[in-house]
């Protein structure tokens, strides 16, 4: 599976809108396809806020806008209103839509679970980006296989 | 870009969105990490009839008649071709800068084509 792993270790959103801005600045796309992604992830969280974990959220959405999985970690200390509930740690990722993506993006939820499963707590206090994303088993701009 | 071509790019994604809560295995897994809602598939149908309110009628027809003949509308142009049935598209169309501006479909297949930005 490739993807593309970016992190924002001091988030300055304190909503989820600006969490899903913020954070979608890091994406390597356009302003417009920037918009179109806020779009689609804000919708999937109207349909159920995609919190685990007490702390964590998950914005996820598949689009035609990304040609292989890019994610990105953030971390907000304040804690960002998601809005029922506080987070401190945002996993967003956004994967292509190809003919074997669902399976990819199903292995990738897969991955995610076990990771929050296996680590959950330490994740949320995870003190430094390069923990966090080793606890989350990412390493940046990654190219995985 | 043409604001229909948004629309039918964004009603692309929804439908995507659809589908995915609809496969079994995602929406088991979604189960097992308390993220699937109850009801999320029906408020996304009827989100869906809402936005295609939206849509132009000759684009919104276009884009059923693809989606139901391909199961994809909407594809990007990569590398000069139509990532749907990899025509090699008009270099006239390919080059213009303002590509996005208008609804391209591809001389082949018929697809809506966009260039990522």
């Amino acid at each position: 599976m490739k993807y593309t792993v970016l992190c924002e270790f001091e988030l300055s959103a304190t909503s989820r809108t600006e969490a899903i801005v913020e954070m979608l600045s890091l994406f390597p796309v356009g302003d417009k396809s920037r918009r179109l992604l806020a779009t689609a992830l804000d919708v999937r969280e109207k349909v159920g806020a995609t919190v685990v974990h007490d702390s964590i959220a998950l914005p996820h959405c598949r689009s035609i806008l990304v040609d292989k999985l890019t994610i990105v970690v953030g971390r907000s200390h304040a804690g960002i209103s998601w809005p029922e509930e506080r987070v401190n740690t945002v996993i967003m990722f956004v994967s292509p839509v190809k003919p074997n993506s669902p399976q990819e993006h199903t292995k990738f939820l897969g991955h995610i679970a076990g990771k929050i499963r296996k680590s959950g707590d330490k994740i949320v206090a995870a003190g430094n980006q390069d923990e966090l994303l080793t606890l989350l088993g990412f390493q940046l701009e990654e190219q995985g296989e | 870009m043409d604001k229909q071509l948004e629309k039918l790019i964004s009603l692309h994604d929804l439908d995507v969105m659809i589908a995915d809560l609809d496969r079994k295995d995602i929406r088991k897994r979604e189960i097992e990490m308390g993220l699937h809602k109850n009801g999320a598939l029906e408020e996304l149908k009827e989100l869906r009839k809402e936005y295609c309110k939206s849509i132009n009628r000759k684009w919104r027809g276009l884009y059923n008649q693809l989606t139901r003949h391909y199961g994809n509308a909407v594809v990007p142009a990569l590398m000069g071709r139509c990532a749907g049935c990899l025509t090699r598209l008009p270099t006239a169309v390919c080059s213009d800068p303002e590509r996005n501006f208008k609804i391209h479909t591809c001389p082949t297949c018929g697809r809506i084509i966009y260039w990522a930005d």
